[in-house]
């Protein structure tokens, strides 16, 4: 396989965007890319766009040629791809596998989701239609709630993290403050996530992730062409796992433990020839708090059941020894859902170009990006070297 | 005589869709059964009540699609 490299980034400001459309956010995102890569639009080959549900949300199919048009890429190939929460990540791989295979040379990734302008009740309806329409939704199950559920059984496993999980939200907020792309920049405790409104016990609002309207791309490339045209520090693709989970939560052999999470991590790793050790900063899929733990310790970075506890210690804050989620997370950057992998990605490169200003971290060669989708029943991870 | 079946885990919904918004709270479950896990609603919750992991449940009834449903045994 050939090696491949990220040319260029961009994203949009998340957040709720009610004046702008989906076409919008795509141009606004897709141009700042294209432009970071500093490539003439004639190099892209084919563009691979992530989108959960704008069929539900905005009433609109058929993203791969809308966002072609808005960037005026002619008549390159275009594909949605449609993976829950990891629908970027998704594309992503495939923008990746493309030019690995040497069938392309020069691809643009984006995502894309417009959501915030819809009631809460029809927006939590588009979520949970990445759970099991038969078995699950109808019978009330809804998003939070699985993951409430694998907080309550986590909690008989492995002891109550409840302030824990309380300061992932906290630590997301604060390393939200540098990030000007962020959706909400506001400083919140550990009581008021605990005092918040009751979503699904033990979760309340501020376990959340937010409701995010945004789009993320990126360019890659061959990374001999990549070294040839950039400007910067180059960002190679070292590392790309995908892995997969029944559908339903009551399937699931462990509730604690995310099956996709391992296998993915374990081929990214392997792929990498890197240790969790060597990661220097992850953003990490964080839907809710509870999941920001059971990531942390899947991924290796703390064992099982001592994610709360690295977690109490400072150990996952910006300036700690593993930085997790130094954009803010899905819980204060935003997640507009098909654009969040590429949003992670955009982050870790961000930081690997040793380009981050304010939330600069202090080491940041090798990073990790992990997204989930669904009940966890898909996982891509990613990792990076700067060079 | 009904079944029983033990929550495996469970959680008490206070935010629904748009189908449920009527019904919250109410409480979903994982509930083992005879060897199996099922995703259902258990009926009957009284926030006053605490529900625990491992607690038994009965048994009540069955979906439209043949899935279980269960109630609190209070």
């Amino acid at each position: 396989m050939r090696c491949v490299s990220v040319l260029g980034i961009g994203e949009t400001k998340m957040g709720k965007l009610p004046d702008r459309t989906l076409r919008d956010l795509i141009l606004d995102a897709g141009t700042k890319a294209i432009a970071d890569a500093g490539i003439e639009k004639d190099r892209i080959q084919a563009l691979y766009m992530g989108n959960f549900n704008s069929s539900h949300f905005c009433r609109q199919s058929h993203i791969g040629p809308l966002a072609s048009e808005v960037l005026g890429l002619g008549n390159i190939p275009t594909m949605r791809t449609e993976g829950a929460c990891a629908s970027g990540s998704i594309a992503f791989r495939l923008g990746y596998t493309s030019i690995a295979s040497g069938m392309y040379d020069v691809v643009l990734v984006g995502g894309v989701e417009k959501m915030t302008h819809r009631e809460t009740e029809f927006i939590t309806q588009g979520i949970a239609t990445a759970a099991d329409a038969e078995f699950e939704v109808n019978i009330g199950v809804t998003f939070p709630s699985v993951f409430a559920m694998m907080a309550n059984r986590y909690f008989f496993e492995y002891g109550n993290v409840r302030d824990a999980m309380a300061m992932c939200a906290v630590q997301n907020h604060e390393n939200a403050l540098l990030n000007p792309d962020a959706q909400l920049r506001k400083r919140i405790t550990i009581d008021d996530v605990k005092n918040g409104a009751p979503i699904a016990d033990p979760l309340t609002v501020f376990d959340c992730s937010l409701v995010t309207d945004g789009s993320a791309f990126v360019v890659l490339a061959e990374s001999g062409l990549a070294e040839r045209l950039s400007r910067r520090r180059i960002v190679d693709v070292v590392g790309c796992g995908h892995a997969g989970d029944t559908m339903i939560i009551e399937t699931k052999k462990s509730l604690t433990t995310v099956a996709a999470t391992l296998r993915a991590a374990a081929e990214a790793y392997r792929m990498a020839g890197v240790k969790p050790s060597n990661i220097d900063l992850a953003e990490v899929h964080d839907c809710f708090t509870i999941t920001q733990i059971l990531n942390i310790e899947d991924l290796g970075f703390f064992e099982k059941g001592g994610g709360g506890a690295a977690v109490m210690e400072g150990k996952t804050a910006r300036d700690g020894e593993k930085p997790i989620n130094v954009s803010g997370g899905l819980k204060a950057k935003g997640h507009p859902i098909g654009a969040t992998g590429i949003s992670q990605i955009y982050e870790v490169v961000t930081q690997l170009r040793h380009d981050a200003g304010d939330r600069q971290i202090r080491k940041a060669d090798i990073g990790l990006t992990h997204n989930l989708g669904g009940s966890a029943a898909t996982c891509l991870v990613s990792i990076f070297r700067g060079r | 005589m009904a079944g029983k079946g033990t929550i495996y885990t469970y959680t008490v919904i206070h935010s629904a869709a748009e189908d449920f918004k009527n019904k919250v709270p109410y409480v979903v479950a994982v509930v083992e059964e005879d060897g199996r896990r099922f995703a259902a609603r258990v009926e009957g919750y009284e926030p006053s009540k605490p529900i625990s992991i491992g607690m038994e449940v009965e048994h009540s009834g069955e979906d439209p699609k043949g899935r279980p449903i269960y109630k609190f045994i209070h």
